[in-house]
C-alpha cells in the first residue's frame, strides 16, 4: 500500500488537527484538546508550539487573519483534512481487521 | 551581578537558574553572560525553550501562548534561539513540554542553529587561510614574531625598538589573536552542535520506547 509519509499522526497532531475544524488561537486549541479527549491529552505550551510549527510547515494547518494581535487564529488546510481523513480510515481500518478476526474466534473473544 | 557560564544541556541550566533562584539571584537577562538581580529567595521553576523567530508578531504569539498557560518569559530575544520562562501559577504543568518528542525538538532546533554557524565558520575561515592575500597564517600564532612586519625590528634597541613595536603592535596583535579566535568559535560551535544532537537522540529513542510500550505520558 503506498502510505502517505506523514502517518500514522502522534496522537498530539491527531488531536490539534481535529480542534483546528473550527480555527481557534493557542490556547484555546489547548483547552480543546482537554476537552475532546476527556481530559486525557493536555499539552504543554511548548509541546503545542512545536507541533503548531511543525503543522504550518508542513501546509496543513494556516494563520488566518483575526483582531487580537497578540494571539493569532489557527485553522485546518485542505491538506490537513486529507491527512486527518486518512489517518482516520487507517485506524478504523485497524479496528474493523481487529474486530473481524477476535469474533471470528467466537467465544474465545473476551479470553484474549 | 553577572556570571558567565556555558552550558551543553539545557536540563544542567535550567537546575543551575532555579539554584540561583534559590539564593535569591532571580535572572533578569541573558546576552553572552547571565545577568541577575537581587531578590528574596525563593523556589522558582524556570524552564527553557529553543525557537528563532523570522516576525515580531509569531514571537508575540508564542510568548502569549506561554503567558495564558501559566509561564511568564524572563529572558531571551526574537532571534536569538534560548527562551526563558518562570512559571507564574501552581496549576501550570511541571514542564513546558508534556512528552520527549517535543522535547527532542528543541535539541535538533538549537543543533540545527549550531550546525550551520559551524558550518560558516568553517568556510570563512577556510576562505581566509588559503587566500594569501588576506595573509592569515598559523605561524603567526605558533611564532608570534614573525607577526611584526618592520624589518629587523628585533634586533633593534631602545627607543627605536619601542617606537616600532607600538606602531605595529596593533596589526601584529590582530594577526595574532583571529586566527586564535576563529579556531576557538569553530571548536566550540562544533562541541555544541554535537553535544545537542546527542541530547536530541536521547529523547528521540525515549519517545520511540514510550510509542512502543505504549506509554507516552
Amino acid at each position: 500500500m503506498n502510505r502517505d509519509t506523514n502517518l500514522p499522526l502522534t496522537e498530539t497532531t491527531y488531536y490539534v488537527l481535529l480542534s483546528l475544524f473550527e480555527a481557534a488561537h493557542g490556547y484555546a486549541i489547548l483547552q480543546k484538546v482537554e476537552a475532546l479527549s476527556d481530559g486525557q491529552v493536555r499539552l504543554a505550551a511548548g509541546t503545542l508550539y512545536g507541533a503548531l510549527e511543525n503543522l504550518e510547515k508542513q501546509k496543513m494547518i494556516c494563520q488566518i487573519p483575526g483582531d487580537d494581535p497578540r494571539r493569532k487564529i489557527y485553522g485546518i488546510t485542505e491538506k490537513g483534512r486529507t491527512i486527518l481523513t486518512l489517518d482516520y480510515e487507517r485506524m478504523r481500518s485497524l479496528i474493523n481487521t481487529t474486530d473481524k478476526y477476535l469474533l471470528k474466534a467466537g467465544d474465545q473473544y473476551e479470553e484474549v | 551581578m553577572k556570571k558567565c557560564k556555558l552550558f551543553f544541556n539545557f536540563e544542567k541550566e535550567e537546575k543551575w537558574l532555579q539554584d540561583m533562584a534559590s539564593d535569591g539571584w532571580r535572572l533578569q537577562s541573558v546576552m553572552f553572560t547571565y545577568t541577575f538581580k537581587k531578590s528574596k529567595p525563593e523556589s522558582a521553576v524556570i524552564r527553557t525553550d529553543f525557537h528563532v523567530f523570522s516576525s515580531r508578531s509569531r514571537y508575540l504569539d508564542y510568548l502569549t501562548l506561554f503567558e495564558d498557560c501559566g509561564w511568564k518569559h524572563i529572558a531571551g530575544y526574537k532571534s536569538c534561539g534560548m527562551q526563558y520562562f518562570i512559571r507564574t501559577r501552581d496549576d501550570a504543568s511541571e514542564d513546558i513540554f508534556s512528552d520527549a518528542a517535543s522535547k527532542a525538538g528543541k535539541y535538533k532546533r538549537a543543533a540545527d542553529m549550531w550546525l550551520s554557524l559551524f558550518a560558516t565558520y568553517l568556510a570563512f575561515s577556510a576562505t581566509l587561510f588559503l587566500n594569501s592575500s588576506v595573509g592569515m597564517r598559523w605561524s603567526y600564532v605558533t611564532n608570534p614574531r614573525s607577526a611584526f612586519f618592520t624589518p629587523d625590528i628585533w634586533s633593534r634597541t631602545g627607543a627605536a625598538f619601542w617606537k616600532a613595536f607600538l606602531i605595529e603592535s596593533p596589526f601584529a596583535f590582530f594577526r595574532i589573536f583571529s586566527p586564535v579566535i576563529l579556531f576557538i568559535c569553530v571548536v566550540l560551535f562544533g562541541i555544541f552542535t554535537v553535544a545537542f544532537l546527542l541530547q536530541y537522540r536521547k529523547y528521540k529513542n525515549k519517545w520511540t520506547e514510550q510509542i512502543n510500550t505504549g506509554n507516552n505520558s
